[in-house]
C-alpha cells in the first residue's frame, strides 16, 4: 500500500531521515513509532506530499506521491485522511459543519444528503449530540474525535493517526484506541498511528516500526517485538530512564562543571 | 442559516453606502453636477493671448457661470491661440456677434472667458465660432509699453 | 569588522529572501482567485469581517478629521478673507489625500492585523495544513477571498471616510462658525473635479488596499507558528504596511496631480 524506499530528509541541516525504508500493507493498523524529535510527524507530512523529501521515494496506492501534479496530488489526499494531535479543526465552524467541510468542499451532495453523512460519521465517534458545539467548548478528546469523523467524512482509504494519544485522560484514552481499532476492522481501513506512548500503540497495532536517528531500527508484530528486544528497543518499550540513550543531554563533566565556579556562566 | 443572512444584508448595506458616498461626493462636492461634458454646445474662439487660461476655467455672462473651457490649442494657420468652450445647452441664446474676452477675477485670481452678447437675431449654434474676441492683458506688456511711453516722451 | 560585514549581508539575503517569498505568495494568491467565481458567498463572509466591521471606526474618524479641518481651515482662511473657501479645503485634503491615507492607515490597524492574527493563528494550530490534507487548498479557500474582500472594501470605506468628513467639516463650518452655506458648496463644486480629485482618490485606495491586503495576509500565512510568532507578524503587519501606504501616497500623488 505505502512503500517508503531509501528516504533522505533534512531541515537546513539537521538531518531527520537518512535512509528510511517503511513497507505498509493495506488493512492493518502500522505503528511507528521512536523518540520525540525523531521526525515522526515529518514522516507522515512527507506521507501526504506537504512536504518534499532531498531524496529516496514514497509510493502511496502506486503513485510516486512527490512525482504528482498537483491535481493529482489533491484527488490522492481526498483519499487520505489525517489526524492532526490538535485536531485541528477550524476554529470558526461548529462542529457539524466542520464534519460537513470536506464534503461540501469536494461534492456537490444536496444539503439533505450531507446531513445524513455527517450525522453518521458524528454517531460513528460517539457526538451526534455535540454537532452545535464550537470547538472552543470541546474537550481535547472530544475535538480528537470530531477529527476523526472528518477524516472519515469522505471515505478515504487509509487514515494517518498523528499522537493520537496524547494529553488525553484515561477513559477519553481507551475510547480512543477502540475507535482506532473499530474503524479500521469496520470498513477496512489501512491506519498508520504515530506515536510514543507504548502500551496502547502495542494493543492494537499489527505491524510495528521502531524508528531513531533517521533509521528503522526494529520492525515486526508487538509479540515478535518483545522477543528480540534490543537493548535500544528494551529500553524503548520498558520505558527505563537511562541505557543505550543516556539520561543526560551531553554535557561537560558533572565534578568539572560544579567546580568551575561559574566562569562561564557569562 | 441565520447568521450568514445576516451578515449578507450587513455587507450589503455596506456595498451600498459606498456607493451612495460616492454619489455624494459627485453630485454635491464635484463638478459633476453642475456641469456635464455631454450636456452642451461647443463654441470656439481665437486669441491673440490666452494669458493664464487653462482648460476647465469657467466660462460667464455677465458673471454667472455658463460653461467651462474644454480645450485649449495653438493654431498654427492663423498663428493665434483657439480655446474651445462648452456651454451648457440652456443658454442656447448668444447672439453671434457676442465678444469673448478673457479677464482675471481680482488682482491675482484665475482667468476666465467672459461672453459680452452682441445684437444679432442669429443665434451662437454647435461648432460656431465667435468672431470678436479680447486677448487677456499681461502685466509685463502693459509695464514695458508704458516704460515705452515714458522713455519716448 | 568581517563580523558585522557579516550579518549586514545576512540581514540584507534575508530581506530579498523575504521579498521573494512575498512575490511567490501573491502570484499563487491571484492564482487561486478565479475559484471565487463560483463561490461568492466565501468573500461575502470576508467583507464582512474586514470592511463592515471597521465600518465604525472609519465614520468615526472621517467625521473628526473633517471638523478638525474646518476649524483649522477656518482659522487659517479668516485672516485672507477667504473664508468662502472652507468648503474647497476641506474637500480637496480629503478626496485627495486624507481619505485614501488616514483609511489606508487605519484599515491597517483595524482589519490588517486582524487578517494577520487569524491567519497566523489558524496556521499555528495547524488548521491549514489539516485543510491542505483534506485537499483544499487555503490559498483558494482562505487566502483568496480575504484578499477580494480588503482590495474591494478598502475604496468603499475611503469613499465613506470622506464623504462623512466633508459633512465633518460642513457642520463646524456652516453650522458652527456661521460659513455661508452656499458659498461653502458652490466654492467646492468650483474647485473639485469628478475626475481628477474624487477619482484619483479611489485609484488610490484601491492600491493601498491592494497593498495592505497583501501585506497583512502574507505576514500571517508567512509567520513563525508560535504565539509569539504570530504576534509578531501582527506588529510587522501594521508597520509595514503603514511605512508602504505613506511611501506610495507620494508617489502617485506625484503621477497623478503633477505633471512632470
Amino acid at each position: 500500500m505505502i512503500e517508503v524506499r531509501d528516504l533522505h530528509f533534512a531541515r537546513g541541516s539537521r538531518k531527520i531521515f537518512d535512509g528510511l525504508d517503511l513497507d505498509i500493507h493495506a488493512g492493518r493498523v502500522t505503528a511507528i513509532m521512536g523518540p520525540s524529535g525523531t521526525g515522526k510527524t515529518t514522516l507522515l507530512k512527507l506521507i501526504g506530499g506537504q512536504l518534499r523529501p532531498q531524496h529516496g521515494s514514497i509510493r502511496v496506492d502506486g503513485q510516486d506521491v512527490h512525482r504528482l501534479g498537483r491535481g493529482d496530488l489533491y484527488r490522492l489526499r481526498r483519499r487520505m485522511g489525517m489526524l492532526f494531535q490538535s485536531g485541528a479543526l477550524l476554529t470558526d465552524l461548529s462542529v457539524f459543519d466542520n464534519v460537513a467541510f470536506p464534503l461540501r468542499e469536494h461534492t456537490r451532495l444536496p444539503e439533505r444528503m450531507i446531513r445524513d453523512l455527517v450525522l453518521m460519521k458524528l454517531e460513528a465517534v460517539g457526538l451526534r449530540g455535540a454537532r452545535d458545539l464550537m470547538p472552543a467548548e470541546l474537550s481535547g478528546g472530544m475535538a480528537r474525535r470530531v477529527a476523526l469523523a472528518r477524516a472519515i467524512a469522505l471515505d478515504p482509504m487509509m487514515i494517518m493517526y498523528d499522537e493520537p494519544f496524547t494529553g488525553l485522560d484515561p477513559i477519553t484514552m481507551g475510547t480512543i484506541v477502540t475507535l482506532i481499532k473499530r474503524l479500521n476492522d469496520a470498513i477496512r481501513l489501512t491506519s498508520i498511528v504515530v506515536s510514543h506512548d507504548v502500551r496502547e500503540t502495542l494493543s492494537i497495532a499489527d505491524d510495528v516500526y521502531l524508528i531513531a536517528d533517521g533509521k528503522v531500527v526494529e520492525r515486526g508484530t508487538p509479540e515478535a517485538l518483545a522477543k528480540t528486544a534490543s537493548d535500544w528497543a528494551n529500553q524503548f518499550l520498558q520505558g527505563l530512564p537511562d541505557g543505550p540513550v543516556p539520561f543526560h543531554y551531553p554535557a561537560a563533566d558533572y565534578r568539572e562543571d560544579l567546580m568551575n565556579g561559574g566562569r562561564d556562566a557569562r | 442559516m441565520e447568521t450568514t443572512r445576516k451578515i449578507e444584508i450587513l455587507v450589503g448595506i455596506f456595498i451600498a453606502a459606498g456607493f451612495a458616498a460616492l454619489f455624494m461626493l459627485a453630485m454635491q462636492v464635484s463638478n459633476l453636477s453642475s456641469f456635464q461634458n455631454t450636456a452642451g454646445y461647443q463654441v470656439t474662439a481665437q486669441f491673440d493671448n490666452i494669458g493664464g487660461l487653462k482648460v476647465r476655467s469657467p466660462v460667464t455672462v455677465s458673471g454667472v457661470r455658463v460653461g467651462r473651457v474644454t480645450a485649449i490649442r495653438y493654431d498654427p494657420e492663423s498663428f493665434r491661440a483657439e480655446v474651445t468652450m462648452t456651454l451648457d445647452a440652456k443658454h442656447d441664446y448668444l447672439p453671434m456677434d457676442t465678444i469673448a474676452s478673457i479677464y482675471t477675477s481680482g488682482l491675482l485670481g484665475e482667468q476666465y472667458v467672459a461672453l459680452e452678447p452682441g445684437a444679432e437675431m442669429e443665434v451662437l449654434k454647435d461648432g460656431d465660432r465667435v468672431e470678436f474676441t479680447q486677448s487677456a492683458l499681461v502685466l509685463e506688456e502693459m509695464v514695458s509699453r508704458l516704460l515705452n511711453r515714458l522713455t519716448t516722451n | 569588522m568581517l563580523d558585522s560585514l557579516a550579518r549586514l549581508g545576512r540581514w540584507g539575503l534575508g530581506m530579498f529572501e523575504r521579498l521573494g517569498r512575498g512575490h511567490l505568495f501573491l502570484l499563487s494568491m491571484l492564482g487561486g482567485l478565479h475559484v471565487l467565481v463560483m463561490r461568492p458567498r466565501l468573500v461575502i463572509r470576508e467583507v464582512y469581517a474586514v470592511g463592515v466591521l471597521s465600518l465604525l471606526i472609519i465614520v468615526v474618524s472621517g467625521g473628526f478629521v473633517g471638523m478638525v479641518l474646518g476649524l483649522q481651515g477656518y482659522n487659517t482662511l479668516v485672516g485672507f478673507g477667504a473664508e468662502q473657501s472652507l468648503g474647497t479645503v476641506v474637500s480637496l485634503s480629503l478626496l485627495r489625500e486624507l481619505g485614501p491615507v488616514v483609511t489606508a492607515l487605519l484599515f491597517a490597524g483595524r482589519a490588517g492585523s486582524a487578517l494577520t492574527a487569524e491567519i497566523g493563528l489558524m496556521k499555528s494550530t495547524e488548521q491549514l495544513s489539516g485543510m491542505e490534507m483534506m485537499a483544499v487548498d487555503p490559498m483558494r479557500r482562505v487566502v483568496a477571498p480575504r484578499f477580494l474582500a480588503g482590495f474591494f472594501s478598502m475604496p468603499l470605506l475611503a469613499i465613506i471616510f470622506s464623504a462623512v468628513g466633508v459633512m465633518g467639516g460642513y457642520f463646524v463650518g456652516v453650522g458652527l462658525l456661521g460659513v455661508d452655506a452656499g458659498a461653502f458648496w458652490s466654492q467646492m463644486q468650483d474647485s473639485v473635479d469628478f475626475n481628477e480629485d474624487v477619482m484619483n482618490g479611489v485609484i488610490k485606495s484601491l492600491v493601498f488596499g491592494f497593498v495592505v491586503t497583501w501585506i497583512a495576509l502574507f505576514e500571517g500565512y508567512d509567520a513563525t507558528p508560535t504565539s509569539e510568532g504570530v504576534s509578531r507578524a501582527t506588529t510587522r503587519t501594521v508597520v509595514h504596511s503603514s511605512l508602504a501606504v505613506l511611501g506610495l501616497d507620494f508617489i502617485l500623488t506625484g503621477l497623478m496631480f503633477n505633471k512632470f
